[in-house]
């Protein structure tokens, strides 16, 4: 048995070789500060990490898929690094990707108290659009969306982003003029948006009601490339991208004390001892404010609980997102076939991850007037997540009073169609100290009374 | 889902009835102040995770303001108090300590 | 003057519970200070009850008094007789800092009657109250599902609601799906 055609291994090779190709266009190498090489270091993934494609399918199917590897590494810390990024959910995981893949910085650590993208990552209604009506907001949620749209080819992951439209219904003439108002300055911002009619959200949405027994559709903020992705595989993928560049997920590692020398960062504390470092991006959301009393400052925000919940898996009957403000509901359907609905913001601060229970009542009665056919849904899980709200109702990306640490916090009920964008914008600050993205979102607007204010513009979560 | 009780017409209702207001025992700092004092007034609210102080108004009820003393992480309400204080009166703030010691909130203790 | 007509005309429903909207009622609003002789005394003088303690009615014949925040009363009378008692209250509280309104217009009042559990039942769904601790000669304030209300049991088997005229037919309609036939939780007795 020696000798001879071994069409296993010849096979094998030749998957090795196919596999090696870029199977999509990485529009993002235009960026690249890297150059020639191999296309997988091109691309700052580590040559020995193997890529998902439908060759690495097939080749596993042929031996038993005993040949996956884990998708992240789990170390324990070093005693240093460049950078750490405090929060391994998807804000804090892309900050890293991108502080590597943009500029290099690959000596990094992202610590997570608890598991990764276990906070509003993994709780989030999946919801992603860049409809926004302040440029610097609309700057930045473009960003990120475009990024979603080539994530799964940049990430070599599928995080299943579909583009399949959003819509904000107006149900009242003010909020005609809002959206009116908004679909203008998106058209000057480059955002793709239209005001649309009553019969054409029927059309989108053959289930809704649009005669509505308290308040009737007048039309909708329709924005044809917005959609959801799988949030789970987000975090997932930025946290397999950054491990590939050599970078450390230190999960279930909690941020006990930061620790500062002449007003600079050199470190911090944790449940797995100290870990030194130049650079420090507290990317925790709800905890924000605890953390940055460690580090000695305030932080303009608030926690709150907010919350969501699903129903049983139905037949695909929605294949856009819609949202309803006036009435205050959102709903989309997943790719399971549940109804994900977004409830309310409790009205007091609070970090129970847990919510009150009355929102849900109300939440399903506005979704009840608006889709009829869902009234004898069962509804599955309801969970809440910590959200961080400042007083405008925008983010935080900004240096603080500590030299050396940044935050990315502050995006209340609408963080996770950001992430792309703030990973990307938050790395630029934290590599060069300064970024035309985040310049606006100064944790020190306030004082300069320098508003980013959506919160007339969204009127609620958003 | 909290229960309060209004220290005004001594219901203990639960949350629904009630309308949360936000920080208590502001300082309020407008016209003449200066940029430092309105924005920690206005912008830098306290958002402990922990023990908490906060107006709350009894407005589906007997509609008066009032104060409570609570635990933003587990939603125990130590106690509320009238909204004519400028401190937490000193029952409370013995209530808190029996139940987490060593506690401070601004220069509260 | 334009004849007085009530929200919904005295509309009737017959479910678990009677259910009725119980037309014109004279209501005031009084406001003032409980711990004043003269207020005390005006309110004696006038309509014929002691001040109602925390959350208690005070029912003398047609007119009854509740008490509805520390320093605000819910006077009820018959609906001709509201300006009367308006101007008589005034009249005594001339020295006084006080406020006496008559509200009756804006208020719509219904009557539940049956089996006293379920009445207090059919309540028990659309308020956050516990029902089980209450009974006559309280007043309490609350939410009624999305409305603001207030309701008091003159006897046992009966409860009278009072909500804003503006949603009369909402309160209607809402004690009638709270008293539907078969809804009955029996949770209270």
């Amino acid at each position: 048995m020696t000798g001879g055609f071994q069409p296993y291994d010849a096979l094998m090779s030749l998957f090795r070789e196919f596999a090696a190709l870029p199977v999509a266009f990485d529009w993002a190498e235009k960026d690249s500060k890297t150059t020639r090489g191999h296309p997988r270091q091109r691309r700052g993934i580590r040559p020995d990490m193997k890529r998902y494609s439908a060759f690495a399918i097939a080749r596993e199917a042929l031996r038993h898929h005993t040949g996956w590897e884990r998708a992240w590494r789990s170390p324990e810390p070093k005693k240093k690094y460049d950078a750490i990024i405090v929060g391994a959910g998807g804000h804090g995981l892309a900050t890293a990707y991108y502080l590597g893949k943009n500029y290099g910085i690959k000596n990094v650590a992202i610590l997570e108290k608890g598991w990764l993208g276990g906070g509003n990552t993994g709780r989030n209604t999946t919801i992603i659009r860049s409809n926004y009506l302040q440029d610097p907001s609309a700057a930045i949620y473009e960003k990120a969306r475009s990024l979603y749209e080539t994530m799964s080819q940049d990430l070599n992951y599928n995080v299943m982003f579909s583009p399949r439209g959003v819509m904000m219904l107006a149900q009242t003439q003010h909020e005609i003029r809002g959206y009116k108002r908004t679909a203008h300055a998106n058209k000057l911002q480059g955002v793709a948006t239209e005001f649309i009619s009553p019969q054409r959200v029927k059309e989108l949405v053959p289930i809704i009601n649009i005669d509505g027994p308290r308040y009737p559709v007048l039309g909708a903020l329709w924005q044809p490339r917005g959609g959801t992705a799988r949030h789970d595989a987000v975090a997932w993928g930025y946290a397999r991208a950054c491990s590939a560049m050599g970078m450390d997920v230190i999960q279930q590692c909690e941020v006990t004390g930061v620790r500062t020398e002449g007003g600079k960062v050199i470190g911090v504390d944790t449940t797995k001892g100290a870990i030194d470092c130049d650079k420090l991006g507290l990317v925790v959301a709800g905890h924000s404010g605890v953390l940055a009393e460690k580090a000695g400052f305030r932080l303009p925000i608030e926690s709150l609980a907010l919350q969501a919940l699903v129903s049983e898996p139905i037949k695909p009957c929605m294949n856009v997102v819609v949202m309803a403000n006036t009435v205050h509901g959102y709903m989309s359907q997943s790719d399971k076939g549940e109804m994900v609905i977004g409830g309310g913001t409790d009205g007091f601060n609070n970090y129970t991850q847990r919510g009150s229970f009355h929102h849900i009542e109300e939440t399903v009665r506005a979704l009840n007037e608006t889709f009829p056919i869902i009234s004898r849904l069962k509804m599955l899980r309801q969970w809440g997540g910590i959200v961080d709200m400042t007083g405008d109702r925008s983010p935080l990306l900004s240096k603080t009073p500590v030299e050396g640490i940044f935050v990315n916090c502050g995006w209340g009920t609408g963080g996770f169609k950001a992430i792309p964008g703030s990973g990307w914008a938050m790395a630029e600050l934290m590599a060069k100290g300064h970024s035309p993205l985040t310049d606006e979102f100064s944790m020190f607007r306030f004082r300069e009374g320098r508003f980013i204010d959506e919160s007339v513009a969204a009127g609620v979560a958003h | 889902m909290l229960t309060l009780t209004c220290p005004y017409c001594g219901v203990s209702g639960e949350e629904t009835e009630f309308h949360a207001g936000g920080e208590a025992h502001l300082k309020r700092f407008i016209s003449g102040s200066t940029d430092a004092e309105f924005d920690e007034y206005m912008f830098l609210r306290e958002n402990p995770k922990g023990v908490h102080f906060e107006r709350w108004r009894h407005v589906y009820g007997c509609g008066k303001w009032f104060h409570a003393a609570r635990d933003t992480n587990t939603l125990e309400v130590f106690g509320t108090y009238s909204a004519q204080v400028s401190e937490p009166p000193k029952e409370i703030k013995d209530k808190i300590s029996a139940k987490r010691p060593g506690w401070s909130w601004r220069n509260f203790k | 003057m334009s004849k007085a007509v009530s929200a919904l005309a005295g509309a009737k429903a017959s479910v678990l519970v009677a259910i009725e909207e119980r037309g014109l009622q004279g209501m005031i609003t009084l406001r003032g200070d409980f711990a004043s002789a003269a207020f005390k005394k005006a309110v004696k003088s006038v309509l014929g009850v002691d001040l109602p303690g925390q959350r208690a009615v005070a029912v003398a014949g047609e007119k009854a008094v509740a008490w509805m925040s520390p320093d605000e009363l819910l006077v009820m009378v018959p609906h001709e007789e509201a300006d009367a008692v308006v101007e008589a209250l005034s009249g005594a509280l001339k020295s006084e800092h006080h406020l006496a309104v008559n509200v009756s217009d804006a208020r719509a009042v219904f009557r539940l009657s049956g089996k006293d559990a379920l009445v207090r039942e059919v309540i028990a769904k659309v308020a956050p109250v516990d029902m089980a601790g209450f009974g006559p000669g309280q007043i309490r304030r609350t939410r009624i599902s999305q409305v603001a209300g207030a309701f008091w049991q003159p006897e046992a088997g009966v409860l009278d609601l009072v909500c804003f005229r503006s949603v009369a037919q909402y309160v209607f309609d809402l004690l009638k799906v709270s008293a539907m036939e078969g809804s009955e939780v029996g949770h209270l007795g």
